[in-house]
Formats: C-alpha cells, sequence, structure tokens
C-alpha cells in the first residue's frame, strides 16, 4: 500500500464520521416548536464542505455554549430578543454582533478560514432568502425536539 | 520555495490579525419615522469599508427609516442583512446623507463606522398603502 492510500484510507473514516448526520430540515418542520412572541430564533448552521471538517469548535451566544460547529448540521436557538455577540471557540476569536427582535428568525452560518496553525471556524450572519436555502441541505444536530424527531427521520 | 513558504505564513499571519472596525459612539438625533414608505436601492452598489472588505448592495434591497444620527439618516435594510468586518462582525444599517453612503450605523454597539469615501446610492421611495 502506498503512503497516498494509506493517508486516504485513514482520513476518509475521520472526515465521515465528522460530518453531521441527523433529519433534515423539511423532515421535521412540524417537530419545530412555534416561536413566542416575546423571543426570537437564531438558526446556527455549516455547509456540509469536508474542507477542515475535523474543526468543528463550540458555538457560544453571549459567552455560553449553545452548541457545535459541524460540518452539514445546524441547530437553533430561541432566545429573549435583544443584542447577541456569538463566537466560536477556535485559534482566533472573531466575534459576531447582531440584533434580534421579537418574532424574528435569523441565521448565522459558520465557515472555516485558514488559520496559522490550524483552520479557524468564524460566525457570519446571513440574510433569511439564504438561510432557508442553505439549511435545506443541512442535518439537525440540535437537542431532542418534543415530538420524537428521530423517529420521524428513521420512518423515511 | 522557501520564500513562498514565507509569503504564506505571513499572509495566514496578517489574515488573522485584521484591524478593529473604526467606530464612534452615537446618539439618535431623531427618532424613527412612522414606517409609511420604504426606500429600494435601484442599482447594485459596492462599497469597500476602510478595513478592506468588500460589500455589495444589490438592486432590490429595501430599506427602512430607522432614524438619525449627526451623520445623516439610518437606513435600515429589510430584506437583507449588511455587516461590516474587520477583527469582528457587526450587523449595520447605512448611513445616508443626501443620496451618499458616508457610513453604517451599527445597532449593538450604538456606533458610527464612518467610510472614507462616500458611494453614491440611487433609491427609489415606496409608499405604503394605508
Amino acid at each position: 500500500m502506498n503512503v497516498n492510500r494509506l493517508c486516504v484510507s485513514l482520513l476518509l473514516p475521520l472526515v465521515l464520521a465528522s460530518c453531521a448526520t441527523g433529519p433534515k430540515l423539511s423532515e421535521m418542520r412540524s417537530s419545530i416548536p412555534t416561536l413566542s412572541t416575546e423571543q426570537g430564533r437564531i438558526y446556527f448552521y455549516r455547509s456540509g464542505s469536508a474542507f477542515g471538517a475535523a474543526v468543528q469548535p463550540s458555538i457560544l451566544l453571549n459567552g455560553t455554549v449553545v452548541g457545535e460547529s459541524k460540518p452539514g448540521g445546524f441547530f437553533f436557538v430561541d432566545q429573549a430578543a435583544g443584542n447577541k455577540e456569538v463566537s466560536t471557540s477556535t485559534e482566533v476569536e472573531k466575534k459576531l454582533s447582531f440584533t434580534l427582535d421579537p418574532g424574528q428568525t435569523r441565521y448565522v452560518r459558520t465557515v472555516i478560514g485558514l488559520g496559522l496553525f490550524v483552520g479557524r471556524v468564524y460566525p457570519e450572519l446571513v440574510d433569511e432568502a439564504t438561510g432557508q436555502k442553505e439549511l435545506e441541505e443541512a442535518s439537525y444536530i440540535g437537542p431532542p425536539l418534543k415530538q420524537g424527531v428521530k423517529a420521524e427521520a428513521k420512518a423515511q | 520555495m522557501k520564500k513562498t513558504c514565507v509569503w504564506l505564513l505571513m499572509a495566514l499571519g496578517l489574515g488573522g490579525c485584521a484591524s478593529e472596525v473604526t467606530r464612534h459612539p452615537v446618539n439618535l438625533s431623531r427618532a424613527r419615522r412612522p414606517p409609511d414608505k420604504s426606500f429600494v436601492a435601484s442599482q447594485t452598489v459596492m462599497v469597500r469599508l476602510d478595513s478592506g472588505y468588500d460589500r455589495s448592495i444589490r438592486a432590490g434591497t429595501e430599506f427602512v427609516d430607522a432614524g438619525g444620527i449627526a451623520q445623516g439618516d439610518i437606513l435600515k435594510p429589510t430584506n437583507a442583512t449588511f455587516t461590516v468586518e474587520g477583527a469582528h462582525m457587526h450587523e449595520a444599517y447605512l448611513v445616508v446623507n443626501t443620496g451618499r453612503i458616508v457610513g453604517f450605523y451599527l445597532p449593538v454597539e450604538k456606533s458610527f463606522s464612518p467610510l472614507a469615501t462616500s458611494v453614491a446610492l440611487p433609491l427609489e421611495i415606496k409608499e405604503f398603502r394605508k
């Protein structure tokens, strides 16, 4: 076995294992709770690109960990309206600040960038049309929802 | 080859140390007006931020009045999202004075981030039906 083949055979399972698996948004729409009028919703997602797939930092919202940035994964949090700050736990901290209005849904995409030693993941705010479109490709990686998302996904 | 590696490392190193967005705290000089009309960008406009990043305001982007500061009127996009970017990324509304973008209002930081060179922004007014 030459070195290239060895590298591929070792890295491929690692990359595949690090990608998100879970139901797609279209499979779980009915499980997503209705947003209360005083709160806003923030979707966090990352494209399924294998580039930098092994870098999976935590995502912090106003200093509290709310989830992980996984390739091809998404989750959402409902929060009281107000000012929000998102960051990730990578080599260089690049924060994103934005406002959240009551009843508003915002979309935060985490993207991989080149760092000096390792890839770094940073958040960026995207508009609703882009966010909704790109979310369709992602898999849910958040906490289980009340109406049995997993059972619904298995039935597909 | 050695030179290429040095340049690459320098570029990566500098890329990780972008400068902070220039901003000055501001107070609203007037409150937002009743939402009786919106403003629509009639053509795509490119903006080069002082931090070196580019932003485009696409034709068809709609804005509503979000108040005013000494530097101009604040226009909040309703069908798009804008950010200004340096070391960090900040949501931003446009600040327009006599038809030109003179900078950005950062709603979280309640600050004004000026543009070194103002940019013309052709807008059409869309009246809301009552």
